[in-house]
């Protein structure tokens, strides 16, 4: 393996606190996106302009070599964590330090550098891919950037024994090939090698199965494993779908509404989760066995609006076992059990 | 309908089809090959780049095909298309030995031969113009032969006819027409020599004459040459300054993009024509300033479908993968963006030219922009417009030359989608 | 046609024209929809699923086209119906429900005057009252408020604009509604209380459904049959219990232990090789054959018919006598 590029070190601001098992730690990161409205509308509300609050005082820490699971509903903000993690969006508030680097504080070159370090995986591999370029100058592009000390030649000879690494042989036969003359599943194989060519600690992967045909997905996991202790990678796995995240996860974030409900290792949340939200979304995973009934009642009614969520805790309103100060005190995240942190007043009630 | 239930043909590595060889050929063999993939309607890229290229040639070299020069008069007005124009002519008996006018030289002493010619009609005065001239050319040969033919006056071609017929008269001098026209009833006659001494009638005038007498065949043929230089001059400044700024535009936005766009929507929203003779009227009548009309009226054109093409390309997921990797602003409107705007504005190109060369013509049509002098389509429309009752081909043909060029070009501009677009072609 | 059968498509063939060539998107598909049934089609996508669901109700247009079969619906062939009688048995007698309501929802319209209009296109005899106060009851039925029926479609959230979808196919008392891929674009807890609310409509009216899904997950929780397509063919049909229990084809069987179960411990999931084939250029024989640990001789040659393998449940395998005795011994002459 080449060596990885190194940020320069003016950039290195180093937080004294980081321990070293740490890769990403996030320190109460926001983003809230201001709403369009009419021209109307914007001169009667001046300087108080509605905002979705698609991500709203989120910290959490991402161990080196693991594999940290984001998951949530639509709109749940997930996927904005993921670009958040990555600098593709500015924070509104909060901080993202990676590998001990307050991302942040990074100029534009000392971030585009730093990315050779850190890269993401889309849901849709066709349209992450420039249908113009081929499946090589695609991958050359990061390795062109970042690897400038490699050769030509030498570039191309990692492309091909990176095309081989994600199973895609013979590599020379897919070099010139245009993306949408391959399938779906090979795709998102060159997806990752794109994104595994500059050698990155952290790859976060946006739902990176959801498109793939039932048959196909299970292989791509395996690679997406494999790939992992080749490379020495850690994962932020986003996904909506808990079934599958139970198959790759060591440790998960449940998102409701832009906050986080629950943090913990997958096996504490998924068999004794303390949060009524992470135990109907569990319990509302469609189970591929017809001897299986779902005994439990869902919650009523939809996520509501992120303009104007609920006051106090955003759960309350279909919460079961809501109380009347849940719709005024927010409540904080914190850590119950040892490693396993829940944002309900009443967290304690659902110990078994 | 996103699931239309079936998976778009897809070729895997080891399929080596013509499909996969297709992409690996030049542009030229792509198009060379185009009928593999076009279908059933590789025909239509066949024919309309056949007429684009015929259509390039003639304006390259007019010369070549035109058998006149499109400014000068050389026939009678209003000659309707593939008619000869009457010329006087010498028609005698099938029996005479007379064939030339020169044939009926004679020494003094010898009888004058008379000649029957009809009152009033202009064939007199030929044949003694034809007359004096050999005259002229014979009367000092030492042979003292002289050519001095008695006129006999009829009131008409008939008796005129029938007096040669009757071998009263030696032979008659009449209009070519109207000899064709009394022809059948003098069987014992035939047309002998013509005195318009010919060279500049030879061929006809294959889609007649104008007012002024000029060919219309060659005027389309020249006004070719102009047609599409101001069809391509146009395009391709409107195209230079119209794509740049369309791509800037989307890619900075904030302010510039506001004011750009405002500015293109202003002149996109004024009627095109109405702006490109405002333009013209103000820079006066020549073809560079119908060139510069014409481009300022497309750049909003360009300018609109790149900036909105880009704006929707940037939005593109592997736009922000490629930020994600850590590319510069110029690499991404360079490798990712660019590339995914071009092939609309190939396509718009053709369409364009094809526009530009009836805006063009719109403007001569209306006696605006283009000097009179000059052999041009709009020009010739117009001409024809006021002679419309009792000369149809002077503004049929122009205006059937300007419908086949739109036609080429646009179809030519359908068929480059295909060309250019793999991304069609897979669907 | 036995009286409990609802829908028998037989030998189904719908083409699509492609430069590429024609494609089966559905290749000689038979299937039976009983009465009050809910059936699973599952199958990935470009399986030719959906293909099969628009057939049932002749809605293709443009390049796909029926070239061969019968359908028969309720007694008689719809194939043999002049195409303009089709409306009538659309909607009427056959409902259909959408991924994304909102483009089977007219916008600018209200709720209620989809439901009163619908309602009384097809039963002009109705009273726009009558219709109304039908519609409300139907609307309040399925767990939206009363006074919701005068929103606009953009104003209510998916799972109620999937459940409009479906009181609209109430309203009528179709005999057959074709849902193809309802939950996909609605958020789990949704889905699950939508699953519950078609279970719960389909014993309530008798409602026979045809449920077109990639989701395993979804089919076993609430069919009562299932039928699995691969490549354009269909490989298995039978009841859900029968099927998940015990699987007969190749397919089905790497297909179901391929799908993440969240409530089963320690599997590892089957990596199954291989993609789905490009149908403008399918493989001979069983179309699975380049996928299948099983590949035999023949299964690269001859095509294996659906056949009954065991009770209820019928597959297209050469592994078992029953297709096997159907083989073609031309080979041997």
């Amino acid at each position: 393996m080449p060596e990885t590029p190194s940020v320069g070190t003016n950039a290195l601001q180093r937080e004294a606190s980081t321990s070293t098992n740490e890769l990403v730690r996030v320190e109460h990161v926001s983003k809230f996106f201001p709403v369009q409205t009419g021209l109307f509308a914007s001169l009667m509300n001046r300087g108080n302009v509605p905002s979705v609050r698609a991500v709203d005082d989120v910290s959490f820490t991402i161990h080196k070599g693991e594999v940290f699971g984001l998951a949530g509903e639509s709109g749940s903000g997930k996927s904005t964590i993921g670009r958040l993690v990555l600098r593709l969006l500015e924070a509104t508030a909060g901080k993202v330090i990676f590998d001990g680097v307050d991302l942040g504080k990074l100029s534009g070159g000392e971030m585009r550098r730093m990315r050779a370090r850190m890269q993401i995986v889309f849901q849709d591999p066709l349209a992450s891919l420039n249908p113009r370029m081929t499946l090589g100058q695609a991958i050359d592009h990061p390795a062109k950037i970042h690897l400038t000390k490699l050769s030509t030649d030498e570039r191309k000879k990692r492309i091909y024994d990176i095309l081989s690494a994600v199973g895609m042989n013979p590599a020379k036969a897919f070099y010139d090939l245009y993306p949408h003359q391959i399938s779906g599943g090979q795709r998102q194989r060159v997806v990752l090698a794109r994104a595994l060519v500059t050698n990155p600690a952290l790859i976060v992967a946006d739902e990176p199965i959801a498109m793939a045909d039932v048959s196909v997905r299970a292989l791509l996991l395996d690679l997406m494993m494999k790939l992992k202790e080749e490379f020495n990678l850690t994962y932020l796995f986003i996904t909506h779908d808990l079934a599958t995240a139970k198959y790759v996860c060591n440790r998960i974030a449940i998102l409701y509404l832009g906050k986080l409900c629950e943090v913990g290792p997958l096996r504490d949340v998924y068999e004794s989760s303390v949060h009524p939200y992470t135990h109907a979304l569990l319990e509302a995973v469609p189970v591929p066995d017809p001897t299986h009934r779902r005994t439990e009642a869902m919650p009523a009614g939809e996520i509501p609006n992120a303009i104007n969520p609920p006051p106090g805790c955003h759960y309350h309103p279909r919460c079961p076992m809501a109380r009347p100060n849940c719709s005024v005190d927010e409540p904080p995240l914190r850590e119950l059990l040892p490693q396993h942190f829940t944002a309900c007043h009443y967290a304690e009630e659902l110990l078994k | 309908m996103k699931n239309i239930g079936v998976r778009p043909p897809e070729i895997t590595p080891d399929t080596t089809t013509w499909e996969v060889e297709l992409e690996k050929v030049g542009l030229v063999r792509r198009i060379l090959n185009a009928r593999k993939w076009y279908g059933a309607d590789w025909w239509f890229v066949a024919i309309s780049s056949v007429l684009v290229a015929i259509f390039i040639i003639i304006a390259v070299v007019p010369q070549l095909f035109a058998p006149f020069t499109p400014e000068t008069q050389v026939g009678p007005s209003f000659l309707p298309p593939g008619e000869y124009p009457p010329v006087p002519v010498l028609v005698v008996p099938i029996t005479s030995t007379v064939n030339t006018l020169s044939d009926m030289a004679v020494t003094s002493s010898q009888p004058r031969p008379v000649v029957s010619v009809v009152q009033g009609g202009n064939s007199a005065g030929a044949l003694n113009d034809a007359a004096q001239a050999i005259d002229n050319k014979i009367k000092n040969e030492p042979a003292g032969l002289r050519l001095r033919p008695v006129i006999d006056r009829y009131p008409t071609v008939q008796e005129a006819l029938q007096a040669v017929a009757d071998g009263k008269d030696k032979a008659a001098v009449i209009q070519s027409n109207e000899f064709k026209d009394a022809s059948a009833q003098y069987p014992t006659l035939h047309q002998a020599e013509n005195l318009a001494g010919g060279a500049q009638t030879a061929g006809g005038f294959l889609l007649g004459t104008n007012d002024i007498g000029q060919d219309v065949w060659s005027r389309i043929l020249w006004g070719t040459r102009v047609a599409l230089t101001i069809g391509f001059s146009s395009s391709i400044i409107a195209l230079v300054l119209g794509v740049p700024l369309g791509l800037m535009a989307a890619f900075v936005g904030g302010a510039p993009d506001r004011l750009l766009s405002l500015l293109m929507d202003s002149m996109y929203a004024f009627p095109g024509l109405i702006l490109a003779i405002a333009i013209t009227a103000v820079l006066g009548p020549s073809v560079l300033n119908v060139i510069v009309a014409i481009a300022v009226l497309y750049i909003p054109t360009y300018y609109r479908i790149v900036r909105g093409q880009s704006l929707a390309v940037k939005e593109e997921v592997y736009v922000e993968a490629a930020r994600s990797i850590g590319a510069r602003s110029w690499e991404i409107l360079q490798r990712y963006i660019f590339p995914n705007v071009i092939p609309s504005v190939a396509i718009i190109f053709s369409v364009n030219v094809a526009d530009a060369i009836l805006t063009g013509a719109g403007l001569s049509f209306l006696g605006l922009g283009l000097p009179p002098t000059i052999a041009d389509w709009g020009i010739d429309l117009a001409r024809g417009q006021r002679f419309i009752q009792n000369a149809w081909w002077m503004i049929t043909f122009p205006g059937l030359t300007i419908l086949l060029v739109v036609l080429a070009f646009t179809m030519l501009g359908e068929g480059l989608t295909e060309i250019f677009n793999p991304k069609l072609r897979s669907r | 046609m036995p009286e409990d059968i609802l829908y028998s498509i037989r030998h189904l063939t719908v083409e699509y024209t492609t430069r590429a060539g024609t494609v089966p998107a559905v290749d000689d598909v038979s299937l039976d929809i009983r009465r009050g049934e809910i059936l699973g089609l599952v199958g990935e996508s470009g399986c030719g699923k959906s293909t099969l669901g628009k057939g049932l109700m002749r809605l293709h247009t443009g390049p796909a086209k029926i070239t061969q079969g019968e359908l028969w619906f309720d007694g008689r062939d719809l194939m043999t119906l002049p195409l303009d009688e089709m409306p009538e048995i659309r909607g009427a007698e056959i409902g259909m429900v959408f991924q994304d309501p909102m483009t089977s929802l007219n916008p600018v319209q209200r709720i209620s005057d989809h439901l009163t209009e619908t309602i009384q296109t097809h039963e002009p005899e109705v009273s726009e009252k009558e219709a109304r106060k039908r519609s409300e009851v139907l609307i309040e039925r399925l767990g939206i408020r009363r006074e919701r029926i005068t929103d606009y479609p953009h104003q209510m959230s998916g799972g109620m604009r999937q459940r409009v979808m479906i009181s609209l196919a109430l309203a009528l008392r179709t005999k057959l509604v074709i849902a193809d891929e309802p939950t996909t674009s609605l958020d789990v807890i949704v889905e699950a209380k939508f699953l519950d609310l078609l279970k719960e409509l389909q014993k309530e009216f008798g409602l026979t459904i045809l449920l077109i899904t990639h989701n395993i997950g979804v089919v076993a929780e609430i069919s009562d049959r299932i039928a699995v397509m691969y490549a354009a063919k269909m490989m298995e049909v039978g009841d859900v219990k029968d099927v998940f229990a015990q699987p007969k084809h190749p397919y089905t069987q790497g297909l179901l232990r391929s799908v993440p179960n969240i409530k089963l411990d320690g599997a590892e999931l089957y990596k199954m090789a291989g993609a789905p084939p490009d149908l403008s250029h399918p493989p001979a024989g069983c179309r699975f054959h380049p996928r299948c640990p099983f590949v035999m001789d023949i299964c690269k040659e001859q095509t294996p018919p659906l056949e009954v393998i065991e009770g209820n449940q019928l597959a297209a395998c050469w592994l078992y006598p029953s297709v096997m005795a159907k083989r073609q011994e031309a080979s041997h002459a």
